[in-house]
């Protein structure tokens, strides 16, 4: 899992080495990267809505 | 020692051509209001991180082109990735941008806060024309184009505020904080003044919120910038800014011709009087769409002269001036005019152009209809 969440933080910078994206692709359990992605995904929109909530303080 | 030169020669060039295009109006002005000039800054600011990036980025890439050329021997390179190079070029503009979002988002904040406000207006897009309502004072009026036909058909040389005068502009007081509610009559027009930094929207339905502190007393000249129809480039916004004092001088004045039109109501008027005061009215209102002699484009713009039904009808032709047709872009003219221009026009309508009516329709007349439709 922890590996997923730095693919899918990798993939939210767009940026990631050849070697570990042929190592992700090489895993058969593609579920756990549509977790970490939704997991981060959650996270990060709540950080921008926090930090626009304190903005607009 | 050559390539040194060039490159002082493009700095030189660079540096001289920047005032002469902030001299010459191709830039953004620098306005008369607080929002205006921290907006101002903010673009500069931006303009030249966009300029450094823009000489940096296009720079490496000419030079890159140049040096390593083919004709030279230059062999590509062929490695896949280089991760930390891709790392600092992603989080460099990710930085530049945070950077710059920051003073972006405090003005922003500033401009989106219209409360505290020392004065109202409700400015109102119609086609045409700007209507201006200060609330709470019982003064309103619409804002017409005052440039000449001649000029706009060529026949007469181009004033030098040519489309961008009114007959009645926007008198503002300086230094108060004065919030504007915009809104429209019937499409989306939208209120622009850049000296002013405002340019919002006014939609039908909605009320949309801005306000403006001018700093100096001045004239301040602006557009309608949303696409609304034929005569979009010809409702110009004209905004007169003037001492508190004056301001004050100007609303009593106001009031009392306001009072005063609303006595005249009263009495009985000439034939001669309602046709100067209606074509007045009409130049100024209804021959954007009807024509200044009356006769329309149809089949959209009917034509009023010579139009015998309409004259076997005056009641049909009060009652079409007062509530507008449904569906159609005749105006209800009920709150914009008053009932002695509502008299006068279709007075003025039934006696032009070879209409020969021959009766008068009394400002009393429409006071009475508008009092009796109110209940
Ligand atoms: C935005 C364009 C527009 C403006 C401005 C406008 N009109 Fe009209 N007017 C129309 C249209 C369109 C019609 C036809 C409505 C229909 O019957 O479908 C019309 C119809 C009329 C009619 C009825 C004509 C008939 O034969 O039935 C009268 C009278 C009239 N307008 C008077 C005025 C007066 C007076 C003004 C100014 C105070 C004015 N109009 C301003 C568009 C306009
Ligand atoms: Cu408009």
């Amino acid at each position: 899992m922890w590996q997923a969440i730095k693919s899918v933080l990798a993939a939210f910078l767009g940026v990631q080495k050849d070697e570990r994206r042929r190592e992700d692709f090489r895993s058969e359990r593609p579920g756990t990267f549509i977790a970490a992605g939704l997991i981060v995904g959650v996270i990060f929109v709540l950080l921008v809505a926090f930090v626009a909530v304190m903005a607009a303080r | 020692m050559r390539r040194l030169l060039m490159w002082m020669a493009v700095g030189v060039t660079l540096a001289a051509l920047t005032p002469m295009v902030l001299a010459n109006g191709w830039n953004m002005p620098e306005g008369v209001t607080a929002v205006s000039r921290d907006i101002y800054s903010l673009h500069m600011i931006i303009f030249w991180i966009c300029v450094v990036i823009g000489v940096i980025v296009f720079g490496a890439m000419f030079y890159s082109l140049f040096r390593y050329r083919h004709s030279r021997g230059a062999k590509a390179a062929t490695f896949h990735e280089h991760t930390s190079v891709e790392v600092i070029w992603t989080a460099i503009p990710l930085l530049i941008l945070v950077a710059m979002a920051v003073p972006a988002t405090a003005t922003l904040k500033t401009m989106y806060d219209p409360s505290e406000a020392d004065l109202d207006v409700m400015v109102t897009g119609q086609q045409w024309r700007w209507r201006y309502d200060y609330l709470g004072e019982d003064v309103a009026f619409t804002s017409n184009l005052s440039t000449s036909r001649e000029q706009i058909s060529g026949t007469s040389e181009k004033g030098e505020n040519y489309l961008l005068e009114v007959d009645e502009p926007l008198v503002l007081p300086v230094g108060q904080k004065v919030r504007l509610l915009l809104t429209s009559d019937d499409v989306i027009h939208s209120w622009w003044v850049p000296e002013l930094a405002v340019k919002q929207d006014a939609v039908p339905g909605f009320v949309n919120e801005n306000w403006v502190r001018i700093d100096e007393p001045g004239i301040y000249r602006g557009q309608c910038a949303e696409l609304c129809g034929r005569n979009h480039g010809f409702m110009p916004v004209v905004v007169e800014a003037v001492e508190p004092e004056r301001f004050d001088e100007w609303m009593a004045q106001r009031k009392e011709a306001a009072q005063q039109e609303a006595m005249s109501a009263d009495r009985e008027w000439g034939l001669d009087e309602l046709m100067a005061r209606g074509e007045q009215t009409y130049g100024a209102v209804c021959a954007a769409c009807h024509q200044p002699d009356g006769s329309g484009s149809p089949p959209a713009f009917p034509a009023l002269a010579g139009n015998q039904t309409l004259l076997d009808e005056p009641d049909r032709h009060i009652s079409t001036v007062i509530d507008g047709v449904a569906g159609s872009a005749m105006p209800a003219f009920r709150n914009t005019l008053s009932p002695v221009e509502i008299a006068a026009v279709i007075t003025y309508e039934r006696n032009a152009w070879g209409n020969e009516a021959g009766d008068t329709v009394q400002p009393s007349e429409i006071a009475e209809r508008l009092a009796a439709q109110d209940e």
